[in-house]
């Protein structure tokens, strides 16, 4: 996208891991997605719409989230994807998976910090 | 699992997804509208900047779709979509190419559905892998005794073979405890005359030992079957009926148990009913009723023989033997230790064969039942499997072809679909899914040709037996087979056509330029193309060559000398006994009846036999003067039989009139006999005594025949043969007569007025087996008269197909030299050159096919030897018209392009360019 201040690519697959870290407090529906994982990330991750929705309809698919149409805030009807049990155990198991490469990635590229210590 | 579930409830629910996807997408941009007025730009600016926010609206809905999981079923029904139309859109090609697929998968169908039936199908027992049968081999044909199942296999590698023993031997190979846990044996009682209430029917029945239905495992459907008690002399009369018969005579197996049914007017009590899927331990049999081996004695009781000798006489051999080997012996271990005490067995007790030639014991697998039907059919469906296998693959190649010929048609329209972005893999999916369709629909109306083929081969293989039970069908081992087929087919004949028309650069395609974008593919396409026809004239030339052979092998065996003028004669059986005559009245009947025959105007002479000749034979010892015994064919005749039967008489006369009333017994020996037993010496006068366990039978000779064909087959060479009057009484009382009517025109002009007689003499009487004795000689070569007529179907199928191949593959090999070929006029060629240079090319191509074909042609006629009769399997005959009607198909089929290539005006063709 022209104009706008370069942002790091999200990874292959955390995507996923995003969206259903956002659903973890309650239900929410796609654009209150996309704003939350904006905002939290302080606006260096952008979420292309155009992924969110495939990648919400996949996660679906793989019953890790449920949906339902309901009311919004605004009183139009919204289709709302909440986290069912298999997800909640999915999350955990990826959030774990990715601290460990998080940390991993982050030892190797500050091989300093580890010498002090 | 489950989220497989959740999305077939999706695809059913397809419609409201669509809507929801829809409604989702609008309320996403209504709800960044909104956030991006609350930036403070104007509506206008916020809408558009929340579209371009979303991206490709239509993408983002495809990518979507393709996350709920069905993109690859929507493109298969896309393509099945497409396929259709593009069938529908080229009507003669798709015709054309489903026609020649059924044909194709349709006789592999049929063919396989008997190979089913006869080869793949195990007996329905417990542990059908144990079961052996026993069978023995000689070197000379001979046999004793009686089998009215079929086992007239003859191996050339082992020599004669047969599948009867003695009841005695049957007690030998009993007493092997250490090897089988039981033996057990068969025979067919014949058709019997079966009465339940009122109602009379002919019933096929089985005399089956104690241990039968224990030995092979079976449980009763109803009652209970018969056991080693009811299999003894002065039991109670019990029968076991098959299951359909006890569902049509009494409703249901249970109602049929302790019945009361009549046998041949005997009282048997219904003790059980066989499962409904047991079939007789003969896969080409199907008995209605069994009764116990022992029954016999009964039904013969009214014998001069004492019918005690079938169950005591070493020399009698009449069953059919099987036994189930213990667990942990296996074949091997049972031939090596059951074939010299065999062996030793018939050395010690067997007086009436051969003593050079005794027989040798052979143990089977027999978890398919009796090996003789297996023999018989399997080597003859195995050839006719090949030659319908050799059929589809030339369809395939046929289709092949056609679609590499259209693939040019359709390279615009595949380079479009390239530049389009569709991926080569998903053009190529497009192109198989085509095929398969075709072969799909070639594949469904294939089950249609294959019912209707299993229909026809059923009529042709039953030609030779009334009863003729087996029982081809299509099963879902058969339905497999053709799904199997067709989708191999499919792929076989597209993936190559397809691999080829999408290697194709898009950009000089759409040009339309003719040249450029094909030369370099094109001559690859070509030689594809060109390698395709070789193949086809090289299996074509296999599949006539095995027809030719196979027509020869039934004219040579239609021309065989049988000693006596099988044309224009009328021949059926009567059965005096079975309508309730009895001796000696029934001797009168018979030579009255004679008599009334030869009365009818246009009937030249008739007489009669216990014997049809050609149809069955009787053999026993004979002794001339107190000589040692010589095995001889005996048969029973009426007066005049050799005038009747055009068999000359050489020396001295044949059996009159006078001969029977007579109680000195006379005989006409053939000539073989004659020379056999007497040499040079006059026979006439000589007194030679038969059947071998009759001390008083005594016959004097009183002249010497022809030699007419007795035995089962034309292909035997007459044997020593005794004819003896009826009125001797040869086999105990008399029963079942043949007559023959040497008559004056077509022989079934004469079977109104035959059965308006037969009705007169007695209405009770039914007539049987009433056909001409020309029908009757085909019967036994059946088998040859089948293979000259499918493979010569076959042939002309496969001539066929080939010729719509060339023609078809020439067509666009024209289509694509039109350039070439207008220049080349355009600089002067005449016409005439042009059609022998497309000419050339076919006969080219014709002429590789025949080099490749003719030594496969000569391999496989190799194999087809055991099948021919006087044809030697590298026939040059056979091979010359193959050779030749290939090549003037070919240069018909090379024709049509060849002539249309020559009409090209090179002014329009050059402007192509």
């Amino acid at each position: 996208m022209p104009g706008r201040p370069s942002r790091p690519e999200l990874l292959q697959g955390t995507l996923d891991l995003l969206i259903l870290r956002t659903l973890l407090p309650g239900r929410n529906h796609g654009h209150a997605i996309a704003r939350h994982i904006r905002r939290t990330s302080e606006d260096l991750l952008q979420v292309e719409s155009g992924s969110l929705y495939p990648a919400l309809h996949r996660l679906e698919a793989k019953g890790w989230i449920d949906a339902s149409w309901d009311l919004s805030e605004m009183g139009k009807r919204a289709r709302y994807y909440r986290l069912t049990p298999a997800g909640r155990k999915h999350l955990a198991a990826e959030r774990s998976k990715w601290e460990a490469l998080a940390r991993a990635i982050g030892l190797v590229l500050n091989p300093a910090e580890q010498e002090g210590q | 699992m489950k989220s497989f579930f959740r999305k077939l409830t999706w695809l059913a629910r397809r419609p409201i997804k669509e809507a929801d996807l829809q409604e989702e997408l609008q309320f996403h941009l209504e709800e960044e509208a909104e956030s991006q007025i609350a930036l403070g730009r104007s509506a206008a600016d916020a809408r558009l900047a929340a579209r371009r926010d979303l991206g490709n609206l239509t993408r983002v809905q495809e990518e979507t779709r393709a996350a709920w999981g069905w993109t690859l079923l929507e493109h298969l029904l896309q393509d099945i979509r497409y396929a259709l139309r593009t069938m529908a859109a080229n009507k003669a090609f798709s015709a054309l190419a489903v026609l020649s697929l059924a044909l194709g998968i349709g006789a592999n169908t049929a063919i396989f559905s008997f190979m089913d039936a006869i080869l793949l199908r195990s007996l329905p027992v417990a542990h059908p892998e144990r079961l052996v049968t026993l069978s023995w081999r000689t070197n000379e044909n001979e046999s004793h005794g009686l089998n009215r199942h079929d086992d007239s296999f003859l191996e050339p590698k082992e020599g004669f073979g047969g599948s009867v023993f003695s009841y005695p031997a049957m007690e030998m190979f009993a007493s092997n405890d250490a090897i089988f846990s039981s033996v057990f044996g068969y025979q067919s009682a014949g058709e019997l005359h079966l009465r339940v209430g009122n109602q009379a029917q002919i019933a096929s029945t089985e005399y089956v030992t104690g241990n039968y239905f224990q030995g092979l495992g079976i449980p009763p459907a109803a009652g209970r079957l018969i056991t080693a008690d009811d299999d003894r002399a002065g039991a109670a009369s019990v029968a076991v009926i098959g299951f359909a018969l006890s569902q049509r005579r009494f409703g249901s197996p249970a109602g049929a148990v302790h019945q009361s049914i009549l046998i041949d007017g005997l009282p048997f009590t219904v003790i059980g009913v066989a499962p409904p899927e047991f079939f007789g331990a003969d896969p080409g049999a199907h008995p209605d009723i069994y009764i116990p081996a022992h029954a016999f004695l009964l039904l013969h009781s009214d014998g001069s023989h004492t019918a005690g000798v079938w169950f005591t006489n070493p020399d009698i051999e009449w069953v059919i033997g099987l036994a189930r080997l213990r667990p942990g012996v296996d074949i091997a271990q049972a031939q090596a230790a059951l074939s010299p005490q065999f062996s030793e067995w018939m050395r010690t007790v067997n007086r009436a064969r051969n003593r050079a030639d005794l027989p040798r014991l052979v143990v089977r697998d027999g978890s398919g039942g009796l090996s003789g039907v297996r023999l018989r059919y399997s080597k003859p469906l195995m050839i006719l499997l090949t030659l319908v296998a050799l059929i589809l693959a030339l369809a395939c190649a046929n289709i092949a072809n056609l679609q590499l010929a259209r693939a040019t048609a359709r390279r615009r329209e595949i380079a479009v679909r390239l530049s389009i972005g569709a991926g080569r893999a998903r053009v190529i999916r497009q192109l198989l899914t085509e095929s398969v369709m075709l072969a799909s629909i070639g594949g469904l109306l294939g089950i249609a040709f294959a019912v209707w083929g299993i229909r026809f081969l059923t009529l042709l293989l039953s030609a030779g037996s009334e009863n003729f039970t087996l029982r081809a069908e299509v099963n879902w081992h058969v339905l497999a087979v053709v799904a199997a087929l067709s989708m191999v087919t499919g792929i076989l004949f597209g993936l190559s056509p397809a691999l080829e028309s999408t290697r194709v650069d898009p950009m000089p395609a759409l040009k339309g330029s003719r040249t450029a974008a094909t030369r370099s593919h094109g001559a690859r396409r070509l030689t594809l193309s060109r390698a395709l026809m070789v193949a086809q004239i090289a299996i074509s030339l296999v599949i006539l060559v095995a027809a030719g052979l196979f027509v020869r092998t039934l004219a040579s065996l239609e021309s065989i000398d049988l000693g006596f003028n099988r044309e224009s004669v009328l021949t059926f059986k009567l059965n005096a006994r079975r309508a309730g005559h009895s001796d000696p009245e029934i001797g009168t009947f018979y030579r009255n009846l004679q008599a009334r025959f030869a009365s009818i105007p246009g009937v030249r002479s008739a007489s009669f036999s216990d014997l049809a000749l050609v149809g069955g034979r009787m053999m026993t010892g004979v002794s001339v003067n107190g000589a040692t015994l010589k095995t001889a064919l005996m048969v029973s005749v009426g007066s005049g039989f050799f005038t009747t039967m055009e068999t000359p008489i050489l020396v001295g006369r044949e059996i009159e009139p006078r001969h029977l009333a007579s109680s000195h017994l006379v005989a006409v020996v053939n000539r073989v006999f004659a020379q056999k037993n007497l040499g040079d010496r006059n026979p006439l006068g000589r007194i030679l005594t038969a059947p071998d366990d009759c001390a008083t039978c005594a016959f004097e000779i009183v002249g010497v025949s022809g030699n007419a064909l007795v035995g089962r087959d034309v292909r035997e060479k007459p044997g020593p043969t005794v004819f003896v009057p009826y009125t001797a009484n040869l086999w105990g009382p008399m029963q079942a007569m043949i007559y023959e009517l040497r008559t004056a025109g077509n022989p079934l002009g004469y079977v109104r007025t035959v059965r308006e007689l037969i009705h007169e003499a007695d209405p009770r009487l039914p007539v049987s087996e009433i056909q001409t004795q020309s029908a009757l000689i085909d019967a036994t070569i059946n088998r040859e008269v089948v293979f000259a007529r499918l493979s010569t179907g076959f042939a002309l199928l496969a001539l066929a197909i080939a010729c719509v191949g060339l023609y078809g593959a020439m067509s666009y090999h024209v289509a694509r030299r039109t350039g070439e070929i207008g220049i080349r006029m355009a600089l002067g060629a005449p016409r005439s050159r042009v059609v022998w240079m497309v000419l050339r090319e076919v006969l080219l191509l014709a002429a590789a096919g025949l080099v490749i074909g003719i030594p496969a042609a000569l391999f496989a006629a190799k194999l087809l030897k055991s099948f021919l009769y006087e044809a030697q399997p590298n026939d040059p005959i056979s091979l010359t018209v193959a050779a030749v009607s290939l090549v003037v198909a070919a240069t018909l089929a090379g024709y049509l392009p060849a002539r249309k290539a020559s009409r090209i005006d090179p002014t329009v063709a050059l402007r192509c360019e």
